[in-house]
């Protein structure tokens, strides 16, 4: 481990500045505290009378502010009738629903999935130093600062009891009640009334015995953040890093670890209709082994991925977890989460040869298309075969014969594969990547057919068989998986000059942003089965996943578009030069530059497509937001209690978004957009 | 066979290419080959939703427009509506009274906090940067739905609820404040200030070129300002002066209403067939180079010939499709005079009668919650919520729009300012401001757009606005498309108001480049 943690310290790659922003910027001399308090506090050093008051008036206002928020979160947050039972007990509906009991493993495997694939890719990406000492010091020093500011600030809780009167507690949680002149006593008048500051005075044994974890641990995180500064003060030098990740997973350890000693989750429902504590009869439905399993894995896996990364070359590698990634959505979906039932015999006698024949044929037959001096056959053949696809839908449509959709598509796409095989002519390697190109789309096509038309075993209360956080990451995945390919071919068609596909592509464009989501929404589940022939029916994931995935695509064609425009016109010219084709010219030339300068508004897209998949819980999906808005509030133990919910789900909504957000951000720096 | 092949080479190098060689020829086959299928998926599509719907037995049509709904809103300037179309009015009024002033709030509150996060003041900018944080990174439903469940949650209404007794009220019905209303003679003074602006901006121009070609220091918008104070006060006193105005816009309005269909049917022709003549016009202009016109290619035809077509089309529906929206104009046209004389006519009904302007306090009659408009500026609970949570939300990214204006002006702009000696407001004003200005307003115009159609989620809290009262009313009646094509334009017109806004500062803002 200690080989590992010092090989993340690349004094080289620290200078070059690779990632963060510490190493590109030389340390700034630190102010002693003092005078950065005055400096930035209450703008002493400027020389003027009027910078300083300005800037205490600035500083007290704000901090005011600042104080009255926090501890009115506090009040909130620690009141004793908040009702944060409600998120704890509810846990597991929250993130998955009602998702059976018996089938909770494959829950676990989906996780154990990303797990893995998260271990391996943060094994094999090369991260920048990490954080230096300083940081990580002010970091526990004001974190420690804040609990201890948090153990000052609470005031005695408000209570509301059962009728409805509003009732205070000390923070011991002894109740208080008003006398004759409104300030709050004890019951029994016994100790002095006392409110707030005068509270804390007065009480503070009390308060500091009944808070004495919090203070223990704002206390020592203090004192450890202090200890770091002032003992380790010598070495801050900028080689004395601690790498990032390994850090990031000793806090996901630290925060495992907490399963062993807090009941997060740990309950069940009784017939009584009350709760009780406990694992459940399942090891799946715990949370303390399951748990530290994905940790475990976790770690495994980026360890593992640290070795491969050192003992092969990364292309291949770096390839196929990307598909990995890609794909880990479609698998975990459709063939963990749903246990799907196989018809094992139609498997064998269609579904295998059909594979067989279009991997083998279609291979060949690409790879005959693709050899030197073919001249125009190839181009004939690839149309005769997209006459025959469309020949397939029209036979279709007017019912001439019968023939699985899965063949027609599989037609279709191979014709449109064919008409680009004149871009690979060339020696074998070129062709072979073609072929296997070929042969690897059509595997994954097939299989996710079968895989969507398979029954699902999974049995729940509601059609969906994901519910809660579930449906909401994989609405956001499937949505930005499939509207990135859409949205770069808006892209290119709005762009083009060929005009009625601009005009398509504009219409389209601006139809959808501009109208809301929501109305989008209702169209897609309450609408369009009036434009469906009678025998189809969408279901409601489906109905949702294509209208976010129509509406995002519009806003991914305009980003993308914004990229194609920062391309220089040599670019294009440069390309006709050198005699490239339309096909090659967009593909090798165009998209990969328009790409890259739009990654940062494509991250920016995902972030507002993962927020915005709280319109769900509108129509009818038992998504993240709905759990915590009717579901839970709807049990007779919680009823009507909402805000714990909402602010939990909050909480994880900003850290998904906050940390995609940061992403962004160092991609951006990384990809040096604007500095060109 | 090499041979051969060079041979056609060499003997077609001089002639067109064969049909499928022909990048013109392929690329147009291509276009109208997707053309085809998308509207051949279109027209099957229709078909099928005729064939649903007359199996479902729903007529379709927009008759629902006049009759009864039969349902009940809340919050709007009419919570009982008399027909379909008075029902979607009042929610489409909500729609635009959430926009503007969430637009307003917005602007002014995300600057603010914008400045703040750029401010020394360690304190002050960690402050604007948890807020723009924590609002930008949570779903603006989840805040809306939170904002919500906190205020059923408030004390209970009473008269005396607080936080300042008899003026602000905040309670679990809502949030009231005082309001600021039109009373009779509003008119009147407005359209004084409206000459005052003129005359100001008359003033303005003339100081501004004297301080151009001389140096000295004038104050131009200070002056502005004045004058139209000027005007306001004296307007104040006098504006029963204008009573008169009542008098011209009913004449107007007369006149409008004696405007035979077939007048306007031609004069809206006309204005069409010159429309497009124009554009094609200046288009051809634009392609004409000192060598003359240049070789026009399909592209630049196909553009013209759209314009011819939408011409057309202008006229097809001016005359086939829906003659009758000649007098739908000029009866709306006449309506809007009549409004208008009604504005300034004497007699309106109001508290105090000799000031233009007149204050409320929120009142509570009988103990319920007034309407707004009644008493005082009251937010139901659910309207409040999304108001507060679409500003708050927006102002998150319109100050960070603001901080990347200020920190894209370059540099060497506030070194040259310093140098010459201005002072940090003049710099701030003059030279920071402007061009931070311009770069942030493109993006702010996006998010304009983001929060007018933000404010459909007003539905999640049962606030009566177009999306809720449209979802509403296509449950009772069935008439779910007609309803959607109704939000569709509505949206799409709100949109393009805001866009043309936007872009017409733009272009002012624009640097001219020489």
């Amino acid at each position: 481990m200690s080989d590992l943690l010092s090989s993340e310290i690349d004094l080289e790659k620290v200078l070059a500045g690779a990632d963060e922003e510490l190493a590109v910027r030389p340390d700034e001399p630190s102010l002693p505290p003092l005078e950065w308090a005055g400096k930035n506090l209450f703008g002493t050093g400027q020389g003027s009378i009027g910078a300083i008051v300005r800037g205490t008036f600035l500083t007290v206002i704000f901090a005011g502010l600042a104080l009255l928020a926090y501890r009115a979160v506090l009040n909130f947050i620690f009141s004793e009738n908040a009702g944060w039972d409600s998120v704890r007990i509810n846990l597991r509906l929250l993130f998955t629903q009602a998702y059976p009991d018996e089938n909770y493993t494959r829950v676990w495997v989906t996780v154990g999935v990303v797990a893995v694939l998260a271990g391996l890719s943060l094994g094999m990406t090369k991260v920048g130093p990490g954080f230096s000492f300083k940081r990580i010091a002010t970091w526990l020093f004001s974190w420690g600062g804040l609990i201890v500011l948090g153990v000052l600030l609470r005031e005695p809780s408000v209570l509301t009891d059962s009728n409805g009167e509003t009732r205070f507690a000390d923070s011991r949680g002894v109740e208080l009640v008003r006398d004759t002149n409104n300030s709050l006593v004890y019951q029994n008048n016994d100790p002095a009334p006392s409110t707030g500051i005068s509270a804390l005075r007065e009480n503070f044994g009390a308060a500091m015995g009944d808070r004495l974890g919090w203070w223990i641990i704002g206390l020592a995180l203090l004192a450890i953040g202090a200890a770091i500064w002032f003992v380790l003060g010598d070495l801050r030098r900028r080689t004395t890093f601690v790498p990032a990740i390994p850090l990031a997973l000793a806090g996901i350890g630290l925060l495992v670890s907490t399963t062993w000693w807090y009941r997060w989750g740990h309950y069940t429902f009784t017939e009584e209709g009350g709760f009780e504590y406990g694992p459940g009869e399942l090891v799946a439905t715990s949370t303390r082994i399951p748990w530290t399993i994905m940790f475990v894995l976790l770690v495994v896996a980026y360890l593992g991925g640290r070795l491969l990364a050192r003992a092969t070359a990364s292309g291949p590698i770096r390839i196929g977890l990307s598909a990995a990634w890609l794909l880990a959505p479609f698998f975990t979906y459709y063939a963990i989460l749903r246990g799907p039932i196989m018809d094992w015999a139609h498997v064998v006698s269609t579904d295998l040869p059909l594979w067989v024949l279009f991997a083998g044929l279609g291979g060949a037959l690409l790879w005959l298309l693709t050899r030197p001096g073919l001249g125009e056959i190839g181009r004939i053949l690839a149309v005769v075969v997209l006459a025959a696809a469309a020949f397939t839908w029209v036979g279709a449509f007017f019912g001439w014969f019968s023939m699985l959709q899965k063949v027609r598509l599989s037609v279709l796409f191979l014709g449109l594969t064919a008409l680009l095989a004149p871009n690979f002519i060339g020696e074998a390697r070129q062709r072979m990547k073609l072929v296997v190109g070929w042969v690897g789309f059509i595997t994954i096509f097939h299989l996710l057919v079968t895989l969507i038309n398979t029954a699902s075993s999974i049995e729940t209360p509601s059609e969906d068989f994901a519910g809660g956080f579930m449906v909401t990451i994989y609405v956001a995945l499937f949505t930005m998986l499939f509207s990135f390919p859409l949205g770069v071919l808006l892209a290119l068609a709005r762009t083009s000059r060929m005009p009625l596909f601009r005009v398509m592509a504009t219409v389209y464009i601006e139809a959808f942003r501009g109208v809301p989501l929501i109305t989008m929404l209702f169209f897609f589940t309450v609408f369009v089965n009036i434009f469906l022939p009678g025998s189809m029916e969408l279901s409601l994931m489906a109905a949702v996943t294509i209208a976010f995935v129509l509406f995002s695509a519009a806003y991914l064609a305009e980003n993308v578009r914004g990229g194609m425009q920062a391309i220089r016109r040599g670019q294009y010219e440069a390309s006709d030069a050198l005699g490239l084709t339309t096909v090659q010219r967009t593909g090798f030339i165009v998209l990969p530059q328009a790409l890259r300068v739009s990654i940062p508004p494509l991250v920016g897209q995902t972030i507002a497509t993962f927020k915005e998949t709280s319109l769900l819980a509108i129509v009818g999906v038992f998504d993240f937001l709905r759990m915590a808005r009717d579901v839970v509030p709807a049990q007779t133990e919680f009823l009507g209690t909402r805000k714990p919910g909402l602010l939990f789900i909050s909480a994880v909504y900003f850290i998904g978004a906050y940390a995609m957000s940061k992403y962004s951000q160092r991609l951006e720096k990384k990809l040096g957009v604007g500095e060109r | 066979m090499s041979d051969t092949a060079q041979e056609t080479l060499v003997t077609t190098a001089s002639q067109r290419p064969p049909f499928y060689r022909d990048a013109t020829v392929v690329k147009w086959i291509a276009q109208v080959a997707t053309l085809v299928v998308v509207l051949f998926a279109l027209i099957f599509l229709a078909l099928q939703a005729g064939d649903n719907v007359s199996a479902k037995g729903i007529k379709t049509g927009f008759d629902f427009l006049d009759v009864d709904p039969g349902i009940n809103l809340n919050g709007t300037i009419d919570n009982d509506p008399d027909t379909g179309g008075r029902a979607l009015w009042a929610g489409m009024v909500n729609t635009l009274r959430l926009s503007i002033g969430g637009i307003v709030a917005a602007t002014l509150l995300g600057i603010l906090v914008g400045v703040t996060r750029l401010s020394k003041n360690w304190m002050a900018s960690k402050v604007a940067s948890v807020f723009i944080e924590y609002m930008r990174n949570i779903p603006l439903l989840v805040h809306i739905i939170l904002f919500f469940a906190i205020m059923q949650t408030a004390p209970s209404f009473s008269d005396d609820v607080g936080p300042l007794n008899g003026w602000v009220h905040f309670s679990n019905k809502g949030v009231s404040v005082p309001r600021v209303f039109q009373a009779d003679g509003f008119y009147q003074w407005l359209t004084f200030l409206l000459i005052g602006a003129v005359v100001g901006n008359l003033v303005r121009r003339r100081q501004q070129r004297v301080q151009d070609e001389t140096g000295a220091t004038t104050y131009p918008l200070g002056s502005l300002v004045a004058v139209i104070a000027v005007f306001g006060v004296i307007g104040w006193f006098l504006h029963p002066l204008f009573g008169w105005l009542d008098g011209v816009f009913s004449t107007i309005a007369e006149a409008v209403d004696k405007i035979p269909q077939a007048a306007m049917q031609i004069a809206l022709t006309v204005l069409a067939v010159v429309l497009a003549v124009n554009w094609i016009r200046r288009f051809l202009n634009s392609r004409r180079t000192p060598a003359g016109l240049a070789k026009l290619t399909d592209d630049d035809w196909f553009r013209m010939i759209f314009a011819g077509v939408g011409a057309a089309i202008a006229a097809a529906v001016i005359w086939v499709v829906w003659p009758g929206g000649s007098s739908w104009l000029i009866n709306s046209t006449r309506d809007l005079f009549e409004v208008a004389s009604d504005k300034f006519g004497a007699g309106r009904d109001s508290w105090q009668n000799d000031r233009p302007l007149g204050a409320a306090r929120p009142d509570f009659a009988e103990g319920r919650f007034a309407n707004p408009g009644s008493a005082g500026l009251n937010f139901s609970a659910g309207f409040a919520a999304v108001f507060f949570g679409i500003v708050l939300y927006t102002a998150a990214f319109i100050a960070e729009i603001v901080r990347g204006g200020i920190l894209a002006v370059p540099k060497g702009q506030t070194e040259a300012a310093q140098a010459i000696g201005l002072r940090r407001a003049t710099m701030l004003r003059r030279v920071i401001l402007p061009q931070a200005f311009r770069v942030s307003l493109p993006p702010l115009g996006n998010q304009y757009l983001n929060l007018t159609k933000n404010t459909s989620l007003a539905i999640a809290v049962g606030a009566s606005e177009l999306v809720q009262v449209g979802q509403t009313i296509g449950n009772q009646t069935g008439k779910n498309l007609e309803v959607f094509a109704i939000w569709m334009l509505f949206y799409l017109a709100c949109s393009l108001t805001i866009s043309v806004v936007v872009n017409f500062f733009n272009v002012r803002l624009a640097i001219v480049e020489r």
